[in-house]
């Protein structure tokens, strides 16, 4: 283990000096945007003993993604990452292999029950969660309930209401939240919202927003043919079920077959909308509110589909590779008639304008002056643990640009337009489509 | 009838249509649940009775309750079912069930609010089962009313402590409805009892606070400030979170005058929430804190300023410039460059004026990093500065940022150059603005061939189509990246190959995976060229080389009438260097003046640069194959030095004709050429030999006779056979 590392670990009284917490600070200060000054809650739980500069971290259902993520965050000096929680044996013991191995020893715990892991390690303070997506507002709202911050995969709800729940609890208990949406800490991304936000180079009229390019709007409701149970302490199939409708088992849900069916998924809309939704109305200035309203495409997808908002700008949702090259791209028209655009694999932003595109690097630098966030989403995450400050894409964005995509889906599933009050959050004069705002959780799993 | 009428009624037939299919659907679903289907179909009719369920399924679904299979299912109807009797419903069912039926059942009385339901639900709070407990205080908390917070706060009394952290949810969720509902008073109690209880979990604590703050608004400022000096860290972070959630002013102002008092950890936090406040009334005492206190402190204060967006703070950060703590220097330099407003170039105007020429060098680099409307002009008199050391600096940054505008006044900067390093520095801006000021011409690039796939050997794809079709698009700047040419050697380092011509210049460029390919076809607009070849006219000997330079920067057709021009300055160094600019013209235009000076040069020097230049020049052709191998061929024979012809036959390799294959075959019996030209004549087989093979055939057992490379030999035997075959076949 290096020097480095071994530094951020508290000392044997599990306290840290003045002295050493301000000289960690300056140094920290001088090597990151942020400074990592202000401490975790690690060890001042009662608020007695001054708390160190390590973060203690968690994790929840980390495959796939969430093990990319954990990649991520692992290199970072000021995190101890101490135990992994997963539905799936298989899933636990691979976290346990990696993190082990990081470390150079076999301390990370394992726990299978998610409830009983969050009650008895009061010394983590923030966990890792990339579940499916039937998982993710539930289980923040259990994270931040037992007292921690959370980083967690997307898309981050199931629904309108559940959206809403992340943000009430977030904010009841002054946790540090952050879906990961991590475009909105990419430089390219940030130039196309930064012009577009402060009008740079003109007002924007219309955003066009990413949605995936495979499955539909309307999902799947079959079951796949019941398959034998497995033991319990392999998978445990009521945990992973969660708060969805009862269904037998078949393997193929806990490989990633979860996708595309209407209990488990958020349809194409959500898929990619988690992100580029969030993107696109960062732009507009529109990330404390939502579409009012959303125009029916006749298609199976949404591809086209425009929504206004109360300002009279829209936002258009786009399948295809019209309007961009690459994944997950947003796209800001000005009424002047230029643009700018951005996706995955842009190694800078395009435009209409050179000189534009020429203010590239001043315009990201300016903006990670002012907002003091770094170009790195998990970093962002990380340092506002520290500083309690909100994080970039935090509760009330991720509730903002999911509840659009929620609106888009049931304008979809309803093949009608539809008026939405973003205030009271419901739509207006449609029974049908405020009944599709909620799920009731399968017991015992409420909020 | 009117057309409004007409209307109406039509919508009102097509709602009677749509009501009656409705009706009619919720009648089957409501069969099925009733019959013997299959849990599947049950489920499913659960599902979409959640969204067209009438009160006339009430007692269906009600039924199902206690269903051990369909009990969530039938909530899931009846959660969102806006009709009183399914309260009612949900509420009879409380006193019948046990486990987690009942606790789903309390989780849907709490969703939807149903006051009646309290007294039952707070018979629940201390259940034996904790589910049903815990689920009863989160129902009581969603209800939110005086008497579901009583119910609550006599439970929490006398709670086990698995208990209380449901309780206080409930709590918590109750004050939060009071306050939205317009009864602050009656939430500030319930917060401040909340803050009361002992040994309440650290994020309780934090709730209370916040809430016990925000309710009181202003009047809450003292309270947030005694959490702040007090020891309690987490009542620390809570009120500093908290502080960033009040709108009211005089926050600001009780966190500045406290900024002061404070330690330096809890400096910082204050310092990161007063830029989160972004209130410009806490300008001064973060000015005062940057300028003194602890180097973190310090740095944490200077970041706060771009957040504020506070100009006024340009005049410290500009002191703070030159701070002897690195770091604190450092963030004065990022803050200076983010700050907006007149205030902010006033202060480094300012520092433009100092003796001091590293202020002043100090303050260009800042006026350029700001590129504010009037940088530029700033930068061009500082360009005019006392000291060299500001000029060459003021010039340096005018590369990057001027632009057509100030293109005259930069060649006249150049011509007043008082120095070497000055001259060149202002040559770079000229040829800097020269290429950005370059107007892409999409249809004068052509796109030969593009490849992208694996590094060295491995899976690749040919997408010179896709790469076409991007430049008609009209884009310049092709990133290599699997979302726009697919993956074609999957967890391999991949890279883009481009063979293209601009403006009649063949070009090759290449770069790894996501990264980009600028295809460069710009034309410099007229006006800047006509202003260079004006200058030249006038230019004593030094100034006219850099201007010489530029030009050929541009490559223009005029810019290369002045460079033939300058070859007969009367001036040696001014004619030498328009010859060397000439023999690496940068465009086939000057081909037919460097074929004559390959030939008539008066120097040997000038005729071989002059040759190696047409040799370039003559490979960039957009011609026939075979005129192109015409040229190299004359090239060749104007070769003294075996140098040039090996050059000349490296440029032939390129050319796919049987008439470039028998000029390097001519070659194989001259011993210093021989493997070069055996290279050339493989290359050219390569990609001749299914169109000619009777000439590959007659040049390959040439080659293996004079190559002494046995690998090329292989190589040439390969196409010897692929030649004969393909002879056969025509």
């Amino acid at each position: 283990m290096n020097e480095a590392r071994r530094s951020t670990r508290p000392s044997p009284s599990g306290k840290c000096t003045r002295r050493g917490f301000l000289k960690g600070t300056a140094l920290a200060g001088a090597a990151a945007l942020a400074p990592t000054v202000i401490p975790s809650s690690a060890l001042g739980r009662d608020g007695a003993v001054r708390p160190n500069d390590r973060i203690v971290v968690g994790g929840i259902g980390l495959r796939g993604r969430g093990v990319g993520d954990l990649r991520w965050m692992l290199p970072n000096p000021d995190v101890q990452f101490v135990a992994i929680c997963d539905a799936q044996k298989s899933a636990r013991d691979r976290v346990k292999g990696m993190v082990d191995k990081h470390y150079g020893n076999t301390d990370c715990k394992v726990y299978p029950e998610a409830r009983e892991y969050l009650a008895a390690r009061t010394d983590i303070d923030a966990i890792l969660m990339a579940t499916g997506d039937r998982w993710h507002a539930l289980m923040s709202i259990f994270v931040m309930r037992s007292g921690k911050d959370v980083y967690t995969e997307k898309p981050s709800c199931m629904t309108i209401a559940e959206g809403q729940a992340v943000v009430d609890t977030a904010q009841r208990y002054g946790r540090v939240y952050q879906t990961g949406t991590q475009r909105l800490s990419e430089a390219s991304h940030v130039f196309c919202i930064e012009a577009a936000r402060t009008a740079r180079f003109g007002k924007v009229h219309t955003a066009y927003a990413h949605i995936a390019p495979w499955d539909a709007a309307e999902m799947r409701h079959d079951w796949l043919p019941a398959q034998p149970e497995p033991p319990k302490d392999v998978v445990d199939w009521d945990a992973w079920l969660g708060p969805c409708p009862w269904r037998p088992f078949n393997g193929a849900y806990i490989r990633g077959g979860w996708r595309g069916h209407y209990d488990f998924h958020t349809s194409c809309i959500g898929e990619w909308g988690a992100h580029t939704f969030a993107q696109a109305q960062a732009g507009l200035n529109c990330l404390d509110t939502a579409p009012v309203h959303y125009q029916y495409v006749k298609n199976t997808t949404g591809d086209g589909m425009v929504t206004t908002f109360a300002n009279g700008t829209k936002m258009v949702l786009s399948r295809g590779n019209k309007y961009w090259h690459g994944s997950c791209g947003e796209r800001f028209d000005f009424e002047d008639g230029g643009w700018v655009a951005a996706a995955d694999g842009y190694s800078k932003p395009e435009g209409s304008s050179p000189k534009l595109l020429a203010d590239f690097k001043k315009v990201v630098a300016d903006y990670m002056a002012r907002t003091q966030r770094p170009m790195n989403h998990m970093r962002n995450f990380l340092d506002c643990v520290k500083s309690r400050r909100q994080t970039v894409a935090n509760a009330e964005v991720m509730y903002r640009s999911m509840t659009t995509v929620h609106a888009a889906n049931i304008c979809m599933w309803l093949q009608r337009d539809l008026r939405f009050d973003p205030v009271k959050a419901e739509f207006i004069n449609d029974d049908a489509a405020n009944r599709l705002r909620s799920r009731a959780m399968r017991e015992p799993w409420t909020i | 009838m009117s057309n409004v009428r007409r209307t109406s009624a039509w919508i009102a037939v097509c709602l009677l249509v749509a009501t009656a299919g409705a009706f009619a659907q919720e009648a089957k679903l409501l069969a099925t649940l009733k019959s013997n289907a299959p849990l599947k179909e049950k489920s499913d009719a659960c599902r979409l009775l959640a969204r067209i369920a009438t009160k006339a399924a009430v007692p269906t679904l009600a039924a199902l309750l206690d269903d051990e299979k369909l009990a969530h299912m039938a909530r899931y109807a009846l959660e969102t079912l806006p009709d009183a009797s399914v309260d009612a419903a949900l509420r009879d069912a409380l006193g019948k069930l046990k486990g987690r039926r009942l606790v789903g059942v309390i989780s849907s009385l709490g969703v939807r609010r149903d006051t009646k339901a309290i007294p039952a639900i707070a018979k629940l709070l201390a259940h034996a089962d904790a589910e049903v407990a815990h689920g009863a205080a989160r129902a009581l908390g969603s209800i939110g009313t005086a008497e579901a917070v009583a119910a609550l706060q006599t439970a929490l009394a006398s709670a086990s402590a698995a208990n209380r952290l449901d309780l206080c949810e409930g709590i918590l969720r109750c004050a939060e409805s009071l306050a939205a509902g317009g009864k602050r008073a009656d939430a500030t109690a319930i917060y401040d009892r909340l803050r009361g209880l002992k040994g309440a979990p650290h994020h309780v604590r934090t709730a209370s606070l916040r809430g016990a703050v925000l309710t009181r608004g202003k009047a809450g400022i003292p309270m947030l400030l005694d959490a702040l000096r007090g020891s309690d860290y987490v009542l620390v972070g809570a009120a500093a979170r908290t502080a960033m959630e009040m709108p009211e002013p005089e926050v600001t102002t009780a966190l500045a005058d406290e900024l002061g008092k404070l330690p330096a950890d809890k400096q910082i936090l204050v310092t990161l929430t007063l830029g989160t406040r972004a209130d410009a009334s806490a300008v001064p005492a973060l000015c005062a804190l940057a300028r003194k206190g602890e180097p973190a402190a310090r740095v944490a204060a200077i970041r706060a300023l771009p957040e504020i967006g506070a100009p006024s703070a340009a005049p410290v950060l500009v002191a703070l410039l030159g701070d002897a703590e690195a770091t604190v220097a450092e963030a004065a330099r990022t803050a200076l460059g983010a700050l907006k407003g007149p205030e902010v170039d006033k202060a480094l105007a300012t520092m433009l004026e100092q003796k001091d020429p590293k202020a002043r060098c100090t303050a260009v680099e800042y006026i350029g990093r700001r590129h504010t409307a009037g940088s530029v002009q700033v930068l061009l008199k500082a360009a005019k500065d006392a000291d060299e050391t500001v000029r060459l600096t003021s010039l340096k940054i005018l590369a990057d940022i001027a632009g057509q505008p100030e293109f005259p006044a930069l060649v006249a900067l150049l011509l007043d150059a008082k120095s070497a390093s000055e001259t060149r520095a202002a040559g770079d801006a000229l040829s800097a603005i020269c290429v950005r000021e370059a107007q892409p011409v999409p249809g004068k690039v052509v796109i030969r061939k593009a490849v992208y796939g694996a590094v060295g050997k491995g899976p690749s794809r040919d997408v010179t189509k896709e790469v076409a079709g991007l430049v008609k698009s009209g884009k310049l700047a092709i990133d290599a990246s699997n979302s726009n040419f697919g993956d074609p050697a999957q967890g391999i380092v991949k890279q883009l190959r481009i063979e293209y011509t601009a403006n009649g210049v063949s070009m090759v460029k290449t770069v790894g995976e996501n990264k980009t390919i600028t295809l460069m076809a710009g034309e410099t607009p007229a006006a800047l060229v006509d202003t260079l070849c004006a200058a030249v006219t006038k230019a004593s000997a030094k100034p006219k080389l850099a201007l010489l330079r530029v030009l050929r920067s541009t490559g223009s057709a005029k810019a290369l009438a002045a460079v033939r021009t300058a070859t007969k300055d009367a001036d040696a160094d001014v004619s030498d260097a328009a010859l060397s600019l000439l023999c690496g013209w940068p465009t086939v235009d000057a081909l037919p003046d460097v074929t004559r000076l390959a030939k008539t040069g008066k120097t040997a020097k000038t005729r071989i640069l002059a040759l190696r230049g047409c040799i370039r020049l003559a490979q960039m052709q957009v011609v026939p194959p075979a005129q192109k191998a015409a040229s190299l061929k004359e090239a060749m024979d104007l070769a003294q030095r075996p140098d040039e012809k090996r050059l000349a036959l490296s440029a032939l390799a390129t050319v796919p004709a049987p008439e470039a294959l028998a000029i390097v075959v001519s070659q194989l019996g001259t011993p210093a050429l021989k493997e070069e030209a055996s290279l050339a004549a493989v290359a050219i087989a390569k990609e001749i030999v299914k169109q000619q093979p009777a000439a590959v055939a007659a040049a390959m057992p040439k080659v293996i006779e004079a190559t002494g490379n046995k690998a090329l030999a292989k190589q040439a035997q390969a196409l010897l056979a692929q030649s004969k075959r393909g002879a056969r076949r025509k």
